[in-house]
């Protein structure tokens, strides 16, 4: 699948594009507000990151460009503007996602996976993953056609580590994405080891297979054999 | 305090009394010596007239005689005597003297000035002595003080009344200046405009002002555009050092104690990354990028956000007690009223005691959250940045800093105390 990150910033553009390779993302960058405008008028992408301060021009543009050609890219704004008037802009115009410099890789690649899931499966919405079901729209998951009954939270965190597979997420990273905006100002993490407790007994008890792993004492790992 | 025209209002009345005071002896020796000068005059006349007279009466010598007595008894405050002059030419005396006036009923002391002179009548030499009465000299001096300090009583007078007239006139542009002084806010960017003056030194005092307040404003500015381009540009590297730490972590092969390691400068680097956005979100505040206001449920915000915190509660064994009136309704900016009480909340988790009480109650007049605690904060420091008031490391510092600049936002006052082992911070609407 083919990603274009629209980043000035050489090394975090590269980062990026190290951590998604792994997932068999292929990376193309684009530096420039103009290099942008020629990549996507040229290629198409399953998923385009844009950073909207560029050093020639303003990334929103690009967004308006893209829906003038009708062009069915899943966008995730990146921003160090932390601007609510930006995020609904963007979001108004087309963009799918919105993430707020500094953010964690794990946190991206859950949501470029999500994003490239939702616009490919545009009827459906159902991922396989092994021998789950899970329908991102329904926000259920069965095991063998058998319900698991998961909270909010429990099926944000398994979505969370299968647009992660095989990468080792550590706790800290997983309190900021449950917590979202404010809660990470608590420092107890306790309630993350709680929700991945709950996870594995409810996928242990329909008799899945133990595909959570617990790396480093405090770290977990989807791992896809 | 002293008003300043009641200053030179005090140093002119006591020059006028010294003025006024000096010139009372100098008017009494005027005055004293006019009415002498007169007085020897008239004596003069007299006794040139006397002479004259005596002579065209060609009387002979008993007639004479019989008329200078006649004259003695008769005429008071004259006197003829007859008298042998060794010598023919003796001078005139002139003299002041104090007697008992014998017409006056009371017996009191009376000044005469007197003139006695030799005169020749029919080749004989008489002494004439005429004696006139004059006003006493304490009499012309108390009448002289007395009109005196009439005189200083209007001059006092005038002064306070044209003092107040003219503090009223004279420095109205001063206080045209000085009220609009007052209302002028640093932190509100209103411009501020004098009104002209066509007095010199206030209007060169407008002009100084006007140039201090520009400087002012424009550093105050371009210090608040600081912080938030201060904070802008940590973003990045923040999120680059965040990146790579994601993956250093996939790298094969890491011990446990170099999983550690990346994890605590994980939490470290949150850490960095709270604190700078609550400073983007306090220079935002102050710089009124948050002015869209809207009609806000509190009581429903309120329950959400508790809701929405409900396992840190759960996670810490806090009894939540809540009280909260229904559909109490304010105006204002949803997303700092969202942040207000989520850091009042997230406060009385942090600051709590395992198994702690935490209390929420709302109503029409105000907002109170209360959490168990063990002895007092320092409230003057309470919501400065960056003064911790416990050991607790984990804040920001930043938390009660925005709370405060949220209420000033919305005009609310917030208020901190300490009672029955309880912390409360109380916002009145």
């Amino acid at each position: 699948m083919k990603i274009l990150i629209i980043e000035d910033e050489n090394e975090l553009a590269e980062s990026i594009s190290e951590y998604l390779s792994e997932e068999n993302y292929l990376c193309e960058f684009a530096r420039t507000y103009s290099q942008a405008l020629e990549k996507i008028e040229s290629f198409n992408y399953d998923c385009i990151l844009l950073d909207i301060m560029l050093p020639d021009g303003n990334g929103i543009n690009i967004l308006q460009e893209l829906k003038k050609r009708d062009k069915q890219e899943g966008v995730i704004i990146i921003s160090a503007k932390n601007a609510l008037d930006d995020k609904i802009n963007g979001l108004q115009i087309g963009a799918d996602d919105y993430l707020t410099k500094p953010f964690h890789l794990s946190e991206l690649a859950a949501r470029i996976y999500s994003i490239i899931r939702r616009k490919q499966f545009r009827n459906t919405n159902i991922i396989q993953q092994n021998e789950l079901q899970i329908d991102l729209l329904g926000k259920t998951v069965k095991f063998k056609n058998h319900p698991i009954e998961l909270t909010k939270k429990e099926f944000n965190l398994l979505l969370y580590f299968i647009g992660n597979n095989n990468r080792i997420i550590s706790k800290s990273t997983l309190a900021e994405h449950l917590s979202g905006d404010f809660a990470d100002m608590l420092d107890n993490h306790d309630f993350v080891y709680a929700h991945i407790k709950n996870l594995k007994k409810k996928l242990n008890e329909v008799g899945c297979k133990n595909y959570l792993k617990t790396v480093y004492g405090t770290g977990y790992k989807w791992e896809d054999e | 305090m002293n008003k300043l025209l009641n200053k030179s209002l005090k140093s002119f009345t006591i020059y006028a009394l010294l003025v006024l005071a000096s010139s009372v002896p100098a008017y009494y020796y005027l005055v004293d010596s006019i009415w002498l000068r007169e007085l020897d005059e008239h004596n003069e006349i007299i006794a040139n007239r006397t002479e004259k007279e005596l002579n065209n009466l060609k009387l002979n010598e008993t007639e004479l005689n019989r008329s200078v007595t006649l004259w003695n008894k008769i005429k008071p405050g004259t006197n003829l005597e007859k008298i042998i002059l060794n010598n023919n030419n003796k001078t005139d005396s002139i003299y002041t003297i104090l007697r008992k006036n014998i017409y006056v009923e009371h017996n009191e002391i009376d000044r005469f000035r007197g003139l006695s002179r030799v005169i020749k009548i029919k080749g004989e030499n008489y002494l004439l002595t005429v004696e006139t009465n004059v006003e006493e000299t304490e009499e012309t001096a108390i009448a002289i003080a007395i009109l005196t300090f009439l005189f200083f009583l209007i001059l006092v007078v005038g002064f306070l009344i044209l003092n107040k007239r003219l503090s009223i006139k004279l420095w109205q542009p001063f206080r045209n200046t000085l009220s609009e002084l007052k209302t002028f806010n640093l932190n509100a960017q209103s411009k501020i405009s004098f009104e002209k003056s066509n007095i010199l030194e206030f209007e060169e005092l407008n002009v100084a002002l006007n140039k201090l307040i520009e400087h002012t404003v424009s550093v105050y500015k371009s210090q608040k555009e600081f912080t938030e381009n201060a904070s802008h540009e940590l973003q990045t590297p923040l999120a680059i050092i965040k990146n790579k730490l994601d993956i250093l972590l996939q790298k094969e092969a890491l011990t446990d104690r170099q999983y550690q390691i990346i994890e605590d400068i994980n939490k470290a680097l949150t850490r960095v990354s709270r604190i700078n956005k609550n400073l983007l979100l306090l220079a935002k505040i102050e710089n009124h990028q948050f002015d869209e206001s809207e009609t806000i449920n509190l009581s429903e915000l309120t329950e959400e956000c508790l809701k929405q915190l409900q396992e840190h509660f759960s996670n810490k064994e806090l009894s939540v007690n809540t009280s909260i009136e229904k559909d109490c309704v304010v105006t204002g900016n949803r997303v700092l009223i969202e942040v207000l009480i989520n850091n009042l909340l997230l406060n009385s988790i942090r600051h709590n005691s395992q198994k702690g009480i935490v209390e929420v109650k709302l109503n029409q007049s105000g907002l109170f959250i209360s959490n168990s605690g063990i002895k007092t904060l320092e409230k003057e420091h309470l919501f400065k940045r960056f003064k911790k008031s416990s050991e607790e490391s984990s804040g920001s510092g930043l938390g009660l800093a925005i709370v405060e600049q949220i209420c000033k936002r919305h005009q609310w006052t917030i208020g901190y105390e300490f009672q029955q082992e309880k912390h409360t911070f109380k916002i009145s609407f």
